[in-house]
């Protein structure tokens, strides 16, 4: 078990999709390279689970796992949906929407979800907030097209006024104001976390939240209890365990969003439960520009002690 | 009345299993009458259970040649077996009326702490409470339906799952294979 936990491995999801860097095009992927890179950690979990995937001529059959992503999302949404992840996204987004406004933008204001998958918060933000109906232009953007399509899929059934795209985020087309994600910033490490937060300093961009596993001693086993009685798939319960491992800690997210991108405040918002020493599952990267700053505290009202040191 | 009490129990049982093994295999945000749905799922699976039980108690009474001793057996049983049941409930209940309160930190909290471990404690809760309700019964009869009725309650969220496992796999199928 404790080697399936090792977090200098990749997630089994990470290896099951590829695309070509410059086409986004999507690429074959043999089951035997999946299989050798958990050969090389001794992950007996992982390799059963990639062992059940069905294959064509030795490649992983595309449309099975696009079956299993939109399975194992399906899964995730319910993890989402039991912490009350959509409430807690708005008390922050709605906080960071004012502050920009009361600096003075008055233009449309776009929130982008990297990293969106079938688009749960972006999909919550439609249907239970204001958001839309203010101005506010909500999408999610992600690299795996058939959760873009499933994302467009289930807002389309509930007529809900957002949008998902398949692409780069942070491509001129994709931009927008406020960048969140969840459960998607420890998939970048070492250099690629740098390369990812120097990525928001776009002219346009005013904020980024990055909602993601607060890492702490009891975090894999809480999530391996969690995840076993909550999710179905292999792949699920083997990634959300090791999700929990991988998670970067404040210090190293602080460190690279002050050092990548330097333009904005950053820091650790909602890292414990009611100023007790106990630490809430996720914690958020912040930044906003940095003359945004004072006005956030205003907004978050009742939530600002929520907000670590930003600077 | 006890027994009354008990196929209670085992109707509530069944409407959480028919939301649980709802979840998680539905993605849109409004889901009020899917859930509806689960819930009419779950509560139709408890009364076939509970029916199957009754036919297979009356089946009991009916051989039986000491008719008021299995009564008052089945009585005592059915005793035994709430003072493992209702306090589970009543925890249950308690949980799911803390996520009335509208904290998100207190509502993740449920699922955490009380929700999630309920239900990986809810087979050993079904055998203790069953073990302890026939081991100070007299008659084999008594032993034997309460063993059977485990078994069915046990299998209840078995086949529901399996049953919504399926239906999630048509659906899915349908809309990938329909894209491509």
């Amino acid at each position: 078990m404790f080697r399936a936990w090792n977090p200098a491995q990749p997630e089994i999801t990470d290896l099951l999709v590829r695309h070509d860097a410059g086409t986004l095009e999507r690429l074959p992927v043999r089951k035997q390279d999946v299989l050798d890179v958990f050969v090389g950690f001794r992950n007996l979990q992982a390799l059963r689970a990639v062992e059940a995937l069905p294959t064509c001529d030795g490649f992983l059959d595309p449309l099975e796992i696009d079956r299993l992503f939109v399975t194992v999302h399906w899964e995730m949404q319910r993890l989402s949906e039991e912490f009350y992840h959509g409430p807690r996204v708005y008390e922050v987004v709605r906080a960071l929407i004012a502050t920009i406004r009361a600096g003075g933008f008055s233009g449309p204001l776009r929130v982008v979800d990297v990293g969106c998958g079938i688009g749960y918060n972006i999909r919550w933000l439609a249907a239970r907030t204001p958001l839309a109906s203010q101005g506010v232009e909500l999408t999610g953007v992600d690299l795996n097209s058939a959760l873009v399509a499933e994302a467009n899929r289930l807002s389309a059934v509930e007529k809900l006024p957002c949008r998902f795209l398949y692409g780069d985020a942070f491509s001129s087309d994709h931009s927008g104001q406020i960048y969140l994600s969840t459960g998607v910033i420890h998939h970048f490490r070492g250099g690629g976390l740098l390369d990812f937060l120097r990525r928001h300093q776009r002219p346009e961009a005013y904020a980024f939240l990055h909602f993601d596993f607060q890492p702490w001693f009891l975090a894999p086993f809480g999530s391996w209890f969690f995840h076993l009685l909550r999710m179905r798939t292999r792949v699920s319960r083997h990634d959300g365990v090791l999700s929990a491992a991988r998670a970067h800690s404040a210090d190293t997210l602080v460190q690279a969003a002050r050092a990548a991108a330097p333009e904005f405040a950053s820091g650790i918002y909602g890292a414990k439960i009611w100023h007790t020493p106990f630490p809430r599952v996720f914690h958020t990267l912040i930044g906003v520009r940095r003359p945004l700053l004072p006005k956030l505290k205003t907004h978050l009202g009742r939530l600002a002690p929520r907000l670590g040191l930003l600077q | 009345m006890r027994l009354l009490v008990l196929y209670l129990l085992a109707l509530l049982d069944g409407l959480l299993c028919g939301v649980r093994v709802s979840m998680g295999r539905c993605a849109l945000i409004h889901k009020r009458s899917y859930y509806a749905r689960a819930l009419v799922r779950g509560l139709l699976g408890a009364q076939a259970v509970s029916t199957i039980a009754l036919l297979a108690l009356l089946f009991a009474a009916a051989v039986s040649s000491h008719r008021a001793e299995l009564r008052a057996d089945l009585e005592g049983a059915a005793s035994r077996m709430l003072w493992i049941f209702v306090p589970y409930a009543i925890a249950v209940l308690g949980s799911l009326a803390l996520r009335m309160i509208p904290s998100t930190d207190l509502r993740s909290a449920t699922s955490v702490f009380a929700l999630g471990p309920f239900t990986a404690i809810r087979p050993a809760i079904m055998i203790i409470g069953a073990l302890y309700g026939i081991s100070a019964s007299r008659l084999l009869e008594t032993r034997f339906l309460g063993l059977f009725v485990l078994i069915l309650m046990l299998s209840l969220e078995y086949f529901l799952n399996r049953s919504a496992g399926r239906q999630q796999v048509r659906e899915i199928h349908q809309l990938i294979g329909a894209r491509d």
